[in-house]
């Protein structure tokens, strides 16, 4: 996965140097915004404004980032599909809530998928299933089994999708797992400190303490392990089938002129290839640098929404 | 136990002359942006961060915290001089500090604020520096039910603030909570009363409403009322005894147990994540009422009511880095942010911090304690500064002061949407006042509001329990 | 003429907790998932608890009374100029409109001098672009 990474990286890195000026046929008529749908202080934003920057001085463009809250980016992709096509607006969402919101009330919403030319992503984020490290199990069938055993088991989260993931366990495996709603991984951290519930779901901030002996990794939620815990099955592995992959994605109005999609994807693309970026995804998300590139993004999203329907179980 | 040696390259990392410029420079924005009605000072420091991004970390997280504190102290300055608080708990300091000002002692009334706000943030500095670790733990044991009850009692000393009617305070308060439920339940993330507006999913933007509510509702107050002759903003009695515009060491001295209590409560309460600095300085500011001798001078520019407020909630900036440096958890906003320039600067925070960046933890410490020193002193300067500025017509204070709320609140909301919901607001406030139900405890219930409905929702599920049965009338359970 | 204050407000409170309790929550907040606390729990006990309280206001009102309709009169045509003034910002932007709305409320307000005037209409505008744009390097509403 890292090596693979690493040539996409090289190779990209490669074209670019023999493909020249292609950035300089087009330029943002006034200044670039890069659009964050998350409040200040998060992950994304962090990660969305240090791509801000470096895009800044790479490209001399003016690229100002504003966070536009409101649903986990729906408020903002809404805005954005409605904008006239200038390209002179980035989204940077989390697929997940985009695609839950579009399969569960895609009539209501201002936007679809084909609202918006792709950009890229910048990382995918390593979502894993965690326990007090005094749990009385170390694996997924285990808290299932101890769920059934016991008065049920309190499990902390902070997103939508964690809750409807578990809610599929549930219901296949007859576990009793009671769901404790947080403000995000911050407090379900907390409740898991605390001894209020058993466990929770984290999306990285989670490894420091896995390092301290706090807690302890149960399975990975996403398709794949994780890279810093390669022995931890996934959930699909634990005999479930069933993932969360939550991208970190960027987009712009649909009908943007074809060469400013063009400069705004190579400008990105250099910016999330850069040392400063892989840098501050490391801490903000645990993980390394993802660019899908246009075509894959799209292609994430739309398979995405299929993996949304058997998370509603339909 | 981290070496003492760590601790001590810790502090001269801080105590240099380069880390004091940041600090200092850190301190003047705070108070110059902190003060602008609109913006405040969590705005501030949003701010500010593109700012750190060349800066070494130590200086960086310098500035923010200078930043902070200077914001935080200055925050207090338009609710005291003209009454337009931008938050929620600049509102507690204004219910006693405005009334001061217009006796003619603008200046008595917000160095009473400065003062009992740099007490109070020491005092939980101090608590953070020697005994954040096993307050970070009483912290924890503070489940979903025990916060669920601490709300229910912040809700039920409001009591204290209501005043002639306590059914208009019943009617205040349970606005202020109805109003918190638009945007998406706790649980499913369905929105709820947002009518097609996405922007409202993760609920009513919290600036423009406290904004609107309590600044812009106030200064259309303010300008209706204007007849003929257009005076200052705020007046400075010339001829008066000089100790009408200082506070002395005695009035100082006699607030020491309102101040220690106000400190008191929002250490503890800012150790505690998300309950935050509102409920802290209103706690105070009741308990100090119903102690007092004379509870009929408080809102009449009683000293000690600003010392209960201003203490309180300046107490719970610093005790919000408790669960931050011991846990890893941002216990507000502010946190998050120091946290988000920890991230950029190359440092992930958890429970192994003070382990892997003693000394830049030692470092930040020594970082707040300079800084607190510097709030003091260019505070005193920029209060004259800010009381001079305000001496000028009301004409020209109040069509600036609505210029910089739309601007404030644009660029906090990040558009005109924000504005729009700030002035609908500001309707809401005007005519609630009229008709006597107070905005201040509307705003409070509205900010508890949705932590109440999830604690609520937390202790239920934790307790296995459905209180559905009881309030609605199919019951539901879960898995469906 | 004292005591109708409380009256009038007290009905109109009343309808507003019942409107909400009757029509727009049904409609507009779901009741139908699954969940320790169910979306509408909240809305629909404090609207009931507003209409109550609204009700009860009527019957036993306390001696406020509206003062000053002059000063309300003077109230609703700032709020409305401010109104006029978002609207027009959102068409024109704040460079344009931010001027004359600092001229136009500080005309009502009733200043006349020339150099305030001057200050408030052009000096601060001036001051606000050269901070969020130059400084900042945000852009304004």
């Amino acid at each position: 996965m890292k090596i693979a990474n690493l040539i996409s990286t090289t190779l990209f890195a490669m074209t670019l140097a023999f493909s020249p000026a292609q950035a300089d046929d087009w330029k943002p008529s006034g200044p670039l915004k890069l659009q964050i749908g998350f409040g200040a202080g998060g992950s994304t934003d962090t990660m969305g404004r240090v791509i801000a920057k470096v895009m800044k001085e790479q490209t001399g463009w003016n690229v100002i980032a504003e966070n536009k809250t409101g649903g986990g980016g729906v408020a903002m992709f809404t805005g954005i599909a409605r904008m006239p096509a200038k390209g002179n607006v980035i989204g940077m969402g989390v697929n997940m809530p985009i695609m839950i919101n579009i399969v569960k009330r895609g009539a209501e919403l201002g936007f679809d998928l084909d609202s918006f030319d792709y950009l890229g992503t910048v990382a995918k984020a390593q979502l894993a299933l965690i326990a007090r490290a005094d749990a009385p199990f170390d694996d997924l069938k285990g808290m299932v089994e101890y769920s059934k055993s016991n008065d049920g088991l309190a499990i902390g989260f902070g997103a939508p999708p964690q809750k409807l993931l578990m809610g599929v366990v549930g219901k296949q495996s007859g576990a009793d797992f009671r769901f404790v709603a947080t403000k995000g991984e911050a407090e379900t951290h907390k409740l898991l400190l605390g001894g209020q519930v058993m466990a929770g779901f984290s999306a990285g901030t989670h490894v420091k303490y896995l390092e301290s002996g706090d807690f302890k990794m149960i399975a990975s939620a996403n398709d794949s392990r994780h890279s810093y815990a390669p022995d931890t099955p996934t959930v699909r592995e634990a005999g479930f089938d069933i993932y969360l992959d939550p991208y970190f994605y960027f987009a712009t109005t649909a009908g943007t002129d074809a060469a400013a999609v063009e400069a705004l994807t190579t400008a990105l693309g250099n910016a999330i290839a850069s040392d400063e970026v892989a840098e501050v995804v490391r801490n903000a998300a645990t993980t390394e640098v993802l660019n899908l590139r246009p075509a894959n993004t799209k292609k994430m999203l739309v398979d995405g929404i299929e993996n949304v329907k058997v998370l509603f179980g339909s | 136990m981290i070496d003492f040696s760590i601790i001590l390259a810790g502090f001269s990392d801080a105590f240099t002359l380069w880390n004091l410029v940041f600090v200092l420079f850190g301190v003047v924005v705070g108070h110059l942006v902190g003060a602008v009605p609109g913006i405040g000072p969590v705005m501030a420091m949003a701010i500010a961060i593109p700012f750190t991004f060349g800066f070494d970390t130590l200086p960086a997280i310098a500035f923010l915290v200078g930043v902070n504190k200077g914001g935080l102290v200055s925050g207090a300055v338009p609710a005291v001089l003209i009454n337009t608080p931008g938050t929620p708990d600049a509102a507690a300091t204004a219910l006693d500090g405005y009334p001061l000002a217009r006796q003619g002692k603008p200046l008595k009334a917000t160095k009473m604020a400065l003062f009992s706000s740099v007490t109070g943030d020491t005092f939980s500095d101090i608590v953070l520096i020697t005994v954040s670790a096993p307050l970070a733990i009483l912290a924890l044991r503070m489940g979903p039910v025990e916060v669920l009850a601490l709300m229910i009692f912040a809700f039920s000393v409001l009591s204290g603030l209501v005043g002639k009617s306590f059914l208009k305070g019943v009617i205040a308060a349970t606005l202020g909570l109805l109003f918190a439920t638009v945007g998406a339940d706790p649980e499913n993330y369905n929105p709820r009363l947002i009518f097609g507006h996405y922007e409202l999913y993760d609920g009513l933007p919290l600036v423009s409403v406290a904004i609107g509510m309590l600044a812009m509702s106030e200064i259309i107050r303010r300008l209706s009322e204007i007849h003929g002759e257009v005076k200052s903003a705020v007046s400075v009695q010339d001829a008066g005894n000089r100790n009408d515009q200082r506070v002395t060491w005695k009035e100082y001295w006699s607030c020491r147990y309102t101040m220690l209590r106000g400190a008191g409560m929002g250490t503890i309460l800012g150790a505690l994540p998300g309950i935050g600095s509102t409920a802290a300085a209103f706690l105070s500011y009741s308990t100090t009422k119903a102690l007092s001798t004379k509870p009929e001078t408080f809102g009449k520019g009683n000293l000690q009511g600003i010392a209960a407020a201003e203490s309180a909630n300046s107490a719970v900036v610093g005790a919000n880095l408790i669960p931050l440096l011991t846990l890893g958890i941002p216990g507000s906003v502010s946190a998050a942010l120091i946290i988000s320039a920890f991230m950029i600067h190359g440092i992930q925070p958890g429970p192994l911090l003070f382990q892997d960046q003693g000394r830049l933890i030692y470092g930040l410490f020594g970082t707040m304690i300079m800084a607190n020193f510097l709030n003091l002193w260019v505070g005193q300067l920029g209060l004259r500064i800010w009381v001079k500025v305000v001496s000028a017509p009301e004409s020209i204070i109040f069509s600036s002061a609505i210029l910089l709320c739309i601007v404030g609140v644009g660029m906090a909301t990040n558009g005109l949407f924000g504005v729009v919901v700030m002035l609908i607001f500001a309707v809401i406030g005007y005519l609630m006042t009229s008709a006597g139900l107070s905005v201040v405890i509307f705003i409070i219930t509205f900010f508890l509001g949705s932590r109440f409905e999830i604690s609520l929702s937390q202790s239920l599920a934790l307790m296995n329990a459905d209180i559905t049965r009881i309030v609605g009338s199919t019951p539901s359970h879960w898995p469906c | 003429m004292s005591f109708r204050a409380d009256r009038i407000t007290g009905a109109l409170i009343a309808t507003f907790g019942g409107v909400l309790y009757l029509f727009i929550i049904p409609r507009f907040v779901d009741s139908s998932q699954s969940s320790w606390i169910r979306p509408d729990t909240i809305p629909l006990a404090t609207s009931f608890v507003i209409v109550l309280c609204g009700a009860f206001l009527v019957f036993k009102p306390t001696a406020h009374s509206l003062q000053n309709l002059r000063g309300h009169f003077k109230a609703v045509l700032f709020f409305l100029l401010l109104a006029l003034g978002l609207y027009a910002m959102s068409m024109f932007g704040f460079v344009y409109i931010a001027p004359l709305l600092a001229l136009s409320l500080m005309l009502l307000i009733g200043e006349r001098r020339l150099l305030w005037l001057g200050l408030g209409v052009i000096g601060v505008p001036f001051a606000i672009w050269l901070l969020v744009v130059r400084v900042l390097e945000r852009s304004l509403p």
